[in-house]
């Protein structure tokens, strides 16, 4: 009797809730904006100032998840496959138009609503300030001098300032494996192993060499700008030296397929506002911020930056395809190399093991026998517990997305505690009491949102 | 007079209020699997625009010494790594607490963590601007053969057998090298599966492995409950006090100065270094102490000492992380990376010149006091998380395992919402349940997937540059860690020499 008023009292409230999920009072819910790179690199500190301008001018939580690796396919498809609601904003950068060329993801500029770029970074190069080159015809005659000898790096092999830099050798006219590209994970660790001593030169964008440039470290033969950058008045670009080559990174924010029109807009206008500077909060805007860490705070709006996207992918694709590039994707250790030579160590260590213990179980027969008669009686109450509990998680993937954390987890946590032997009481009181602490534990103090199901919760 | 002005900006009531806050938030995103410091430093960034620029500073200072510590709250209770630095010493934790002296583990590990925090601290005051010129030798050779350092620290030390060991960080390499590496345009092993190019994230499987497999194992023996005895069951030490907690740390102390002093060197140093952090100094630093100690058969069944020199080193290289990120600009871990954008955003700008400008030195001596106080305010809060933590004792297992099985899953979803990482958790629960049942350890796969891709990086950026191996020793500082690494891995084949000509010795003397 009590059990049924309960389940009518929950359906009740699930219908109460689900009525207020079809008004539109859009957002009403936290925001999440998916950023591909890592903490506190450049595309993060714009997410992040964004995701607080957007708070303070939506006013709900908008929080930045840092969905990083595949040099950036995870973050990009995460964002762009995201449920249309609005609800998931997609940061997205430069690599969108070259992953797809590399054959890395299907995804492209059209599977996604552009909202507004915000930035457009050149980039350039970089070598110490004791460097022998004082223009970009030195380092050309240099590398033409001694083919294959100076050493660079900025990126991943592949990695945008990888492309940059073999772009700009092409047309110097250079072949594109003249300067050896030594991969790194990024700038930072780039420009760090340049002032170690540990290569010649640095392919990377401004904002990102900027505080080695402020303090005098660096200096920058060329930047492959359209025209001078304000903030680095010194520093040529490629087109003043004759070399006619120019590559911008860019960062923007978008919204998966499908979202609805209405939210599109006011998603659009918020950020239009927020780029334009109109939102003030303590005498901060978000120009400002661009300016002061040396970010190009050039910006499109939606069609402008759909129109620049398609413009950006084509002449990416064909520097992609091109001859020169084919060459570069082959470096000097090939891609299995090093994993066929652990494998082979961890073979020879697996038999050396599998002898060794073959001996010592012949040593010592008697112990294993007995410990395992042991254990035998209950095998099969354990083995329907780790079931149940392995289960707990499958049904958690499987039904995650569809019905939501609140539902979902308060049902399997009720039913295993149930089955290991809680009393149902006391099981639907520490459900009652445990799913709805998680929630509100991770959802509003740590800011991370749980999965939603259809009812939003 | 500049002193005076950094006493007064940390000893405001904004600023130590600030603290205690972070202290508590900080306790808690620690003790949760899946939860690191960088995300708590992370979500406060945004609080820190409406804070001094002092009190930002001792936010993020107080939240990365609390987090780092409070990850030693599961490790000991339930052998979960709350942090991955804690994974280094899981083994000894959770030894102690399976006999009955949890609180004891903890307060080891709470006040050696404040030793090496305010160790850490020392060297950052003292010689931040000379070690800073060390950092920035660190080529790809050098940090070929740090990586390579770390990563047999952890075979070495694990379990009984080091093949075992061996195998088992083997195998957390081979798992690193899923997906797109850095330096290959060429995604390996993702059959396909474009969320695998990304490769697996070491913290679900660190969840998995440690978390998800204990739930399973105590899922098994609830099912045995007639047979074998619950681990709930052992006796709880009762007697935990401040004055017990204070007197043991100094008898410790006392008994073991220059092995302290190692491990907060060893810690400091290696968080300084970008990119090497609390989890090698951790490893590093058990391993030199399990070298050297009298009683190396302890260590992996509940040694104290491994535990304490451990936690020196992961919460002294806090502070090591802050000596590049100050004195050049560089950070040190991610951590102090968003440090220097807030940093920035408030106008102060890193670099030598911040030890120059007479306005930046009451920031400086601020940032020293703040690492204090933090510090000290950690015993505290670190003894008030002993105290409450104690309760999950008095919970049934049959209740607690569902309750940890949720925490797993959703700290694993924490990290980038991925439902990607919670099938994971599942997948490697299950490898760990039975690399358990046949008794390989489990850290060594951990640190082998935290760091084989970078060891893996390394490698082929020293020989995209020169593909001779000599030019792995052609620097002086990688010639002095490529020599350390060498020693240790052929010590074993060394000690097992002299053994084997001190008997023949022994022999022919009795003979």
């Amino acid at each position: 009797m009590s059990l049924r008023r309960f389940f009518w009292g929950v359906l009740v409230l699930l219908a109460s809730i689900a009525g207020c999920e079809t008004q539109e009072n859009f957002p009403h819910r936290p925001i999440t904006l998916v950023c591909p790179w890592s903490p506190g690199g450049g595309t993060d500190q714009v997410s992040r100032k964004m995701a607080f301008f957007l708070e303070t001018e939506l006013g709900v939580p908008c929080t930045v998840i840092n969905a990083t690796g595949g040099q950036g396919v995870t973050g990009h498809r995460r964002g762009m496959m995201a449920r249309p609601d609005g609800y998931t904003i997609a940061v997205i950068t430069f690599e969108l138009n070259t992953l797809h060329h590399q054959n890395l993801t299907t995804l492209t500029y059209e599977d996604m609503i552009p909202l507004v770029s915000v930035n457009e970074d050149a980039a350039a190069i970089w070598v110490p300030v004791d460097s022998p080159w004082e223009t970009l015809d030195d380092l050309v005659a240099d590398i033409q001098s001694r083919p294959g000898e100076l050493t660079a790096s900025g990126t991943a092999t592949g990695g945008a300032w990888h492309l940059a830099f073999a772009g700009w050798l092409q047309s110097a006219g250079i072949e594109t494996d003249a300067v050896k590209w030594i991969p790194k994970g990024g700038a930072d660790p780039s420009i760090q192993e340049l002032m170690s001593g540990g290569i010649d030169l640095v392919c990377c964008s401004l904002p990102e060499a900027k505080l080695y440039y402020d303090r005098g470290e660096l200096r920058s033969l060329g930047v492959m700008a359209e025209e001078t950058v304000p903030g680095f008045e010194d520093i040529p670009t490629m087109r003043e030296q004759n070399y006619d080559w120019v590559l911008v990174g860019w960062r923007g924010f978008a919204v998966p397929l499908g979202t609805p029109e209405k939210r599109v807009r006011i998603l659009r206008e918020v950020m239009q506002k927020i780029v334009k500077g109109e939102v003030v909060v303590d005498g901060d805007s978000f120009p400002e911020f661009m300016h002061q860490r040396g970010f190009n705070n050039r910006w499109r709006e939606s069609e402008d930056f759909r129109a620049f996207l398609a413009r950006n992918d084509e002449a990416l694709g064909d520097l992609l395809h091109s001859k020169a590039f084919a060459s570069l994707a082959e470096g000097a250790v090939g891609p299995y190399d090093f994993p066929i030579l652990l494998g082979g160590v961890m073979i020879c260590l697996v038999v050396v093991q599998m002898v060794v213990s073959h001996r010592q179980t012949r040593e010592t027969p008697q112990d294993n026998v007995a410990l395992d008669s042991s254990v035998e009686k209950n095998h099969f109450d354990s083995i329907i517990n780790v079931g149940c509990g392995i289960a707990m998680v499958l049904l958690y993937l499987a039904f995650a997305e569809t019905v939501g954390y609140v539902i979902l987890v308060s049902v399997l946590l009720f039913l295993f505690l149930v089955r290991l032997g809680t009393r149902w009481v006391s099981a639907v009181a520490m459900t009652v009491f445990i799913v709805p602490f998680v929630y509100s534990l991770f959802s509003t103090v740590l800011r991370v949102p749980l999965p939603r199901g259809w009812l939003g919760w | 007079m500049e002193l005076q002005a950094a006493f007064l900006a940390v000893f405001s009531v904004e600023t130590l209020l600030t603290i205690l806050l972070c202290g508590l938030f900080g306790l808690f995103v620690g003790s949760i699997p899946g939860l690191t410091a960088t995300m708590a430093v992370a979500l406060i960034v945004p609080v820190t625009f409406y804070l001094s620029d002092v009190s930002a500073i001792a936010a993020i200072v107080t939240l990365t010494a609390v987090c780092i510590f409070s990850g030693d709250i599961p490790t000991t209770l339930l052998r979960i790594p709350g942090t991955p630095s804690s994974a280094a010493y899981v083994d000894d934790a959770y030894a102690l607490r399976q006999k009955g002296r949890y609180a004891n583990a903890l307060s080891t590990s709470l006040m050696f963590s404040v030793t090496g925090g305010l160790f850490g601290t020392l060297i950052l005051f003292l010689c931040a601007p000379q070690l800073a010129v060390l950092a920035r030798q660190f080529g790809t050779y050098e940090y070929f053969w740090l990586y390579a350092l770390g990563l047999s620290c952890a075979a070495m030390v694990s379990g009984e057998s080091r093949l075992k060991g061996a195998i088992a960080l083997l195998l957390g390499i081979l798992f690193s090298l899923v997906g797109l590496s850095e330096v290959h345009s060429e995604p390996r092993f993702t059959f396909g599966s474009e969320e695998l190019i990304s490769g697996i994230h070491f913290i679900p499987a660190l969840i998995g492995l440690f978390g998800v497999s204990e739930v399973l194992r105590g899922l098994w023996s609830v099912g045995q409950s007639t047979t074998a005895p619950s681990i709930n069951d052992t006796p709880v030490q009762t007697d935990f006090s401040v004055v017990r907690l204070l007197s043991e740390w100094y008898s410790m102390l006392v008994r073991r100065p220059w092995q302290t002093i190692r491990s907060c060197s060893l810690g400091t140093v290696i968080g300084m270094i970008p990119g090497a952090g609390a989890d090698i100094a951790a490893w590093i630093s058990y391993t030199f102490s399990k070298r050297f100690s009298n009683t190396p058969e302890d260590y992996g069944s509940g040694s104290e000492e491994g535990l304490a020199d451990a936690s020196a080193a992961n919460n002294s290289s806090l502070a090591g992380a802050w000596i590049p990120a100050l004195v050049l600009g560089i950070p040190g871990d991610s951590v102090t990376a968003i440090l220097i954008g807030v940093l920035m955003m408030k106008n102060i700008n890193p670099g030598p010149d911040i030890f120059t400008q007479p306005e930046q030195v009451t920031l400086i001596y601020s940032i020293y006091l703040s690492f204090i106080v933090a510090n000290l305010v950690l015993i505290p809060i670190g003894y008030f998380g002993i105290r409450t933590s104690g309760l999950i004792l008095k919970v049934p297992q049959r209740v607690l395992l569902p309750v940890i099985l949720l925490f797993c899953i959703v700290g694993s979803y924490a990290i980038s919402s991925s439902l990607f990482d919670v099938a994971l958790i599942l997948l490697f629960g299950i490898l760990g349940f039975f690399l358990e049942r046949y008794q390989f350890p489990l850290g060594p796969v951990v640190l082998g997937l935290l760091l084989g891709a970078d060891l893996e990086a390394t490698f082929v950026q020293n020989l995209t540059k020169d593909r001779s191996l000599g030019a792995f020793f052609s620097r002086p500082l990688a010639a002095a860690l490529g020599i350390i690494c060498l020693l240790i891995w052929m010590a074993p084949a060394i000690s097992a020499g002299v053994r084997k000509v001190r008997q023949t010795s022994s022999r022919n003397k009795s003979a």
